[in-house]
This record gives structure tokens, C-alpha cells and sequence, in this order.
């Protein structure tokens, strides 16, 4: 019991002082804050454009571009993850530690998510005082725990990318790649029917996909998310396992080769 | 030994052009290949080959799916957009990491002369924002039905040199901005994303609010994209060169701002001793 307290302040303490460095970045602000509105702010444009043909609400676009801001978050905050402590010279310090470091890497990881979630919250803002968007939920009681399911599922996701992106030289440049087609396949704005059937097995595999579906099915959809929620429980185990196994391998290549400290 | 030098006022106005020439042409290039972070394939091909791509298909699914617009009209938009990716965030780099990587000191002390600096540095950023666009609609053509009519050709090539050219331009201000500033590629994200916003890009400027609208006629893109969609439908040079040639104006008064400014925070930095404080 006591040795889950400590692991459970640990990772939140990471986890907090991640959320705060990323605070000082002027590219994490953008891409959490500032970027969503833009996007948010396009959806709206072009499903009024539309005449909001598809059914779609104000707030469907809103939660969108919000998910999609968190992706970002996730993408960058993770992919770079390892590299930066390569660059700031505390890997070595990080790895050799008394306190695992898989532990470290889940904390900042969800330090990255729950940052970029912060965003969700500015484009619900923005949309309620900009386009007059009622805040509703068919669900209020699920929310919680399907924004809990989303965060813990992202944040797996983030770990595997954290360990996985170490393995290319230029992380952030897979992070410029994989930003709009995970927006596309995951069905943050246009629904995963429009998409060809071959997409749909694509999208099972991601958690933004069950994320967004718990997060919208909480607030707009006529019924409960407990699939969405399930499987993001269910993908989290999943990307845990793999990172674990993938750190292991990194941090053994790195040793073998000592290359640990170099880029 | 001492190699004879010729004072700079006997120097012939051939030489100072010669050398000007040297300047614009070679350190362009070399300012390209060396303070372009992402001049190497393995960031070049996901940044600006497999995202521009992946813009293309999101913006083409999104807005055939929230509007009635075929998935062309996007593809044609977003095809021309990504050569800000290049234009804006080549030139921020190319002026912003002089600073960074310490060679700013050394380049403002030469009496080289500005302009030829200066212009050296857009003509790469231009050639690669005219790529990534080339393969942008290439995309768009094979995937996306986007068609060009064969007899406008010739004014799409042009639109979007000129387009090229003014973002490329806005890049230049911002690299210079740059300068003083702890991040310069906030800015250039800032500029990328307004000009998908504003321009019309994927959502026709009538459909815009006016304030929005009055902000789009200060932007570059705008009027190029404008004549773009046009001559791919057709349009010739009688019908488009206004709007060709406004593009063109709003691009040099940029360069000419960027220019502007960057002289100005070059005297400020030599009378405050701030050329390397970050």
C-alpha cells in the first residue's frame, strides 16, 4: 500500500512539474490554446457554410478541435520526451536514479495530455462566448470518467510514442508528419462513415478514436460511451505493455552501445 | 607577404556588383543548406513532403463533409498553403538562427552588402516553397480531382511564383522579428495558421465576417490564391494580372518592411550591445 502512495506521488508530482514546463513553452501554448481555437474556429466556419447538413452541433466541432489540440500535446510533449532529457543532460541522471523510469516516463507523459487538455477546456470557451455554443451533456455523470479514460489512454499512447520516437533522430519532424492523418483516421471532425472501410480497423487501434467517442458520447450522443470507455481502459493496458518492453530495449541498446547520453 | 587590397572606394562599380552578385548568390545557398534546420531528408521528407500531404486529405474530407464543395476546391487551397510552410518557416529560420547558432556577429560586421544579403536569402526558400506546392497539387490532381485547364497553365505557374514570393516575404518580417525575440518559430506557426484562417483557404472569403475579410486584403496569399482558383478554371492573364500584380505589391511591401526592420534592430543592437543577448 505504501509503495503505491509513493509511486502515485511520484508520478504526480512529474506529472505536475511537466504540466508547468510546458506552461513556459511558447510552442506547447500554441499548440495547446491557441491552435484549437484556429481550427475550432475553421469547423465552425465551414459547417455553417454547410448549413450544418450533417446534424452536426456547435459543440461536436468544438470538442473536436479541442481532442485535436490534445493530440498535438500528446504528439510533440511525447515524441520528444526522451530526446529533451538527451538534450538537457538529465537522462543519464534520470535513468540511473533509485525511482524507475518507466514511472518517470508516465508522468510526463500525462504531465503532456493533461496539459493538453487544458485546450478542450479554452475552445469550449471560446465557442460559448464567440459563436454562442451551449455547454450541454446527455451524460453528465459519465463525463468524468470518460475524460478520465481518454487521459489515461493518451497517455499510454504517450508513453509508447515517448519510447518509440527515441529511436529516430528527429523526433519532432514525426511529429509534423502525424499530426492530421491521426486528426483524420480518429474522427475528431469528419465521422469515421465517411471515411473508406479500410480506415475503420486503423481507427480501433488509436486511442484518440475511443477518447473522442467517450468524450462525445458523454455530452451529444443519445447513448452511453461504456464501449469507448472500456476500450480505452483496454488500449492503455495495451500501449503500457509495448512501451514497457519497448523502454527496456531502448535503454538496453543504449547502454550496450553507450550511446545513452548521445544524440 | 602582404596581398595588395584594393581600397573599397577604388573598387569599380562592376567589382561592387560582381561581389554583390557573390553575396545574393552563394550565401543564399549557403545560408540555405546551413541554418535551414529541416535541409536534410529525414526532416524535409515528414515535414514537408508526408505533412503537406496529410493537410491535403484532411482538409479535403473535412470540408467536403461540412459544406457541399468538392474535396478539389480544398485540395487546390491547401495545396498552394503549404509553400508557407517553406516560405515563412525557411526565411524565420534563416535570419532567426544566424543569432542562434552565433554566426550573426560575424555576418553584421562585414561590410557585405545588405540588400544582397538579404535577397540571397529568400531566392532557396522561394524555389522550395514552389516544390512543395508543385507536389501539393500534383497530390491533388491524382487523388483529389483537382483540374487544371492546359490554357491557364502558365498564369497558375505565375500566381503561384508571386504567392510563393509574398510568403516567403511575410516569412522574411517575421525572421526579422525573429531577432528580438526568445522564439521566432511562435510567430511563423501564428502566420501559417492566420493564413489558413484569412485567405481563404477553406472557407471563401464572402463567408468570412468583414473584419476578417479586411484583414485577408492585408495578407499575402489572399489575391494570389484568388487568381490561382481562377486560371485553373481558366482564367487568363486580361482576367487575373490584377490580382497577380496586388499579390506581387503586398509581397514586396513585406520585403521591404522585413528589410526595413531588420536594419533598424541591427543599428539598435550595435548602439545597445544586444547583437547576442537572447
Amino acid at each position: 500500500m505504501a509503495t503505491a502512495l509513493a509511486t502515485a506521488r511520484t508520478v504526480w508530482s512529474i506529472t505536475w512539474f511537466n504540466v508547468r514546463m510546458l506552461l513556459a513553452s511558447e510552442f506547447f501554448v500554441l499548440i495547446t490554446f491557441v491552435a484549437p481555437l484556429i481550427f475550432a474556429t475553421l469547423g465552425f466556419f465551414l459547417f455553417q457554410s454547410g448549413g450544418g447538413k450533417g446534424g452536426q452541433t456547435l459543440l461536436y466541432v468544438a470538442l473536436g478541435a479541442g481532442m485535436m489540440g490534445v493530440w498535438s500535446t500528446t504528439l510533440f510533449g511525447c515524441g520528444g520526451a526522451i530526446a529533451w532529457q538527451r538534450w538537457e543532460g538529465t537522462l543519464e541522471l534520470l535513468v540511473c536514479a533509485p525511482t524507475r523510469y518507466d514511472l518517470i516516463l508516465v508522468g510526463q507523459t500525462f504531465g503532456a495530455v493533461v496539459f493538453g487538455f487544458y485546450g478542450i477546456v479554452a475552445t469550449l470557451i471560446w465557442g460559448v462566448i464567440l459563436f454562442g455554443m451551449p455547454i450541454e451533456a446527455t451524460f453528465p455523470l459519465l463525463l468524468p470518467l470518460s475524460l478520465l479514460a481518454a487521459i489515461v489512454s493518451l497517455g499510454a499512447l504517450g508513453m509508447l510514442i515517448a519510447t518509440s520516437f527515441v529511436l529516430y533522430r528527429h523526433a519532432n519532424a514525426l511529429g509534423n508528419l502525424l499530426e492530421y492523418p491521426i486528426w483524420l483516421v480518429t474522427g475528431m471532425l469528419v465521422p469515421l462513415t465517411t471515411l473508406p472501410l479500410w480506415v475503420q480497423p486503423i481507427s480501433w487501434l488509436l486511442a484518440p478514436t475511443w477518447g473522442m467517442e467517450a468524450i462525445r458520447g458523454a455530452t451529444i450522443n443519445p447513448t452511453p460511451p461504456l464501449l469507448a470507455i472500456v476500450m480505452c481502459f483496454v488500449l492503455a493496458i495495451g500501449y503500457y505493455v509495448a512501451a514497457r518492453y519497448m523502454l527496456v530495449f531502448v535503454l538496453d541498446k543504449a547502454r550496450r552501445d553507450a550511446t545513452l547520453s548521445l544524440q | 607577404m602582404t596581398a595588395a587590397v584594393l581600397p573599397r572606394s577604388s573598387q569599380g562599380p562592376l567589382t561592387g556588383l560582381r561581389t554583390a552578385w557573390r553575396i545574393f548568390w552563394y550565401g543564399g545557398l549557403m545560408s540555405y543548406g546551413m541554418l535551414f534546420n529541416w535541409a536534410r531528408p529525414s526532416i524535409y521528407i515528414p515535414t514537408l513532403i508526408g505533412g503537406p500531404t496529410f493537410q491535403l486529405f484532411f482538409f479535403a474530407a473535412l470540408g467536403s463533409y461540412a459544406t457541399d464543395r468538392s474535396p478539389a476546391y480544398f485540395a487546390i487551397g491547401n495545396a498552394v498553403q503549404v509553400s508557407v510552410l517553406a516560405g515563412v518557416f525557411g526565411m524565420t529560420m534563416a535570419i532567426a538562427n544566424e543569432r542562434w547558432f552565433g554566426t550573426l556577429p560575424a555576418i553584421l560586421a562585414t561590410p557585405a552588402n545588405r540588400a544582397a544579403l538579404f535577397a540571397g536569402r529568400f531566392l532557396p526558400f522561394v524555389f522550395n516553397g514552389l516544390l512543395v506546392s508543385l507536389y501539393a497539387l500534383a497530390v491533388g490532381i491524382v487523388f483529389l480531382g483537382v483540374r487544371l485547364e492546359p490554357s491557364g497553365l502558365a498564369v497558375v505557374g505565375l500566381a503561384l511564383l508571386t504567392t510563393v514570393f509574398s510568403c516567403t516575404a511575410i516569412g522574411a518580417l517575421q525572421g526579422a522579428i525573429s531577432l528580438r525575440l526568445r522564439d521566432g518559430l511562435f510567430g511563423a506557426n501564428l502566420i501559417m495558421m492566420g493564413i489558413l484562417l484569412f485567405c481563404g483557404v477553406n472557407i471563401p472569403l464572402s463567408e468570412l465576417p468583414g473584419w476578417m475579410q479586411f484583414v485577408s486584403q492585408l495578407l499575402p496569399f489572399t489575391h494570389g490564391l484568388q487568381a490561382i482558383r481562377q486560371a485553373a478554371d481558366g482564367a487568363g492573364l486580361a482576367d487575373v494580372g490584377g490580382l497577380i500584380l496586388v499579390e506581387l505589391l503586398i509581397g514586396c511591401a513585406y520585403a521591404v518592411a522585413a528589410f526595413g526592420l531588420f536594419q533598424l534592430l541591427e543599428r539598435s543592437a550595435r548602439r545597445n550591445a544586444t547583437l547576442d543577448v537572447r
